[in-house]
């Protein structure tokens, strides 16, 4: 009976183990571009290197950007928005910490695609401003996907677009974000 | 008359070429880093280390910069036709250079393996540094060409 006790205590020891490694998933390639879409011209930028960290147990969602990571098609449009607009050299990083709300109904052990809301602090410019935003998370072979598309307000961050071009430069920002994320190991 | 003439074909012509170099100006792409020299030239461990050792004065002394690394390969992410390459120290999973390859260059990373050595030129973008404790802290360059020293 002693032999028998030990054995199943092991084997729930050992059962346990997998299920707790699965508990955060990370990326250090995630995506984010954005889409400005002025009345002359549209602006768009990706980054193909941002850090997301989920935790599907509490439910907490971390993201970090280089905002020198953004690439633009047109050099110049990239020197522009690094000095002038984002000013990267005194705020070289952005971010976004939060919760997925409804973290309950994804079940993180079945693939399918589950809607949820994610709110949190997204902090860009030096400013800190909370946010709520929809998005899909996809479970696939074990590995979440995050879907999301929300837009901003340039004018919530202090990032000044100048009158001469206010007419190229809308101050509505739509940002998409996709993450494939990895079972952190510890 | 004569003089008149000349004045404003030399003004049209300066305006033409003033037109000229806007419009290339605005329509400018970036340019491949294979024929661009780099402005240090360094090895992934030390870098990182450096970066560790004083974030501020290694964000100020590389930033835009142009950096030459060597180092080995711990891993290489292949995501949607994109490539990264991350050096440093094998043994050790705290802290790496991840390097973002030029779209154009990516057919010559295919050859690549862990703990090979490789050298990538690439545009210092920034140091995340790992707040979570749980991924290491990264020195990222974009850009990347590999295997172009000085």
């Amino acid at each position: 009976m002693r032999k028998y006790i030990i054995c199943m205590a092991g084997i729930l020891m050992l059962l346990s183990v997998p299920a707790a490694a699965q508990d955060k998933f990370f990326t250090k390639s995630g995506r984010i571009s954005f889409v400005s879409k002025g009345d002359i011209e549209t602006i768009a930028a990706k980054h193909k290197g941002i850090t997301c960290v989920l935790d599907t147990k509490s439910g907490t969602i971390q993201f970090a950007v280089l905002m020198k990571g953004f690439e633009f098609e047109k050099a110049l449009m990239q020197e522009h928005f690094n000095e002038n607009y984002v000013e990267s050299d005194k705020f070289p990083r952005a971010g976004f910490k939060g919760q997925v709300i409804n973290s309950g109904e994804v079940n993180y052990a079945q693939d399918g695609t589950y809607t949820v809301k994610v709110k949190g602090s997204l902090s860009l410019h030096g400013v800190n401003k909370a946010i709520e935003i929809p998005g899909k998370i996809t479970m696939k072979d074990g590995k979440p996907q995050l879907k999301a598309e929300f837009n901003i307000l340039l004018s919530d961050y202090n990032i000044k677009i100048p009158a001469m071009v206010k007419d190229n430069i809308s101050n509505i920002v739509t940002i998409t974000v996709e993450c494939v994320l990895e079972p952190l190991k510890n | 008359m004569r003089t008149k003439q000349l004045i404003t074909i030399g003004l049209i012509g300066v305006f033409a070429a003033l037109a000229v170099y806007a419009w290339r100006e605005f329509n400018r792409t970036h340019k491949s880093l294979v024929t661009v020299q780099s402005d240090y030239t360094v090895q992934a461990t030390a870098l990182v280390h450096e970066f560790l050792s004083n974030e501020e004065a290694a964000c100020d002394k590389y930033r835009d910069k142009i950096l030459t690394v060597t180092g080995m390969v711990k891993w290489v992410d292949r995501v949607e036709g994109d490539c990264i390459i991350v050096l440093g120290d094998t043994a050790s999973l705290s802290a790496s250079v991840r390097c973002l390859v030029d779209s154009a260059q990516v057919k010559y990373t295919g050859s690549l393996r862990p703990s090979d050595t490789v050298t990538v030129k690439g545009v210092f973008t920034g140091f995340k540094n790992d707040d979570t404790g749980l991924l290491g802290s990264d020195v990222e360059l974009n850009r990347c060409v590999v295997g172009y020293g000085e």
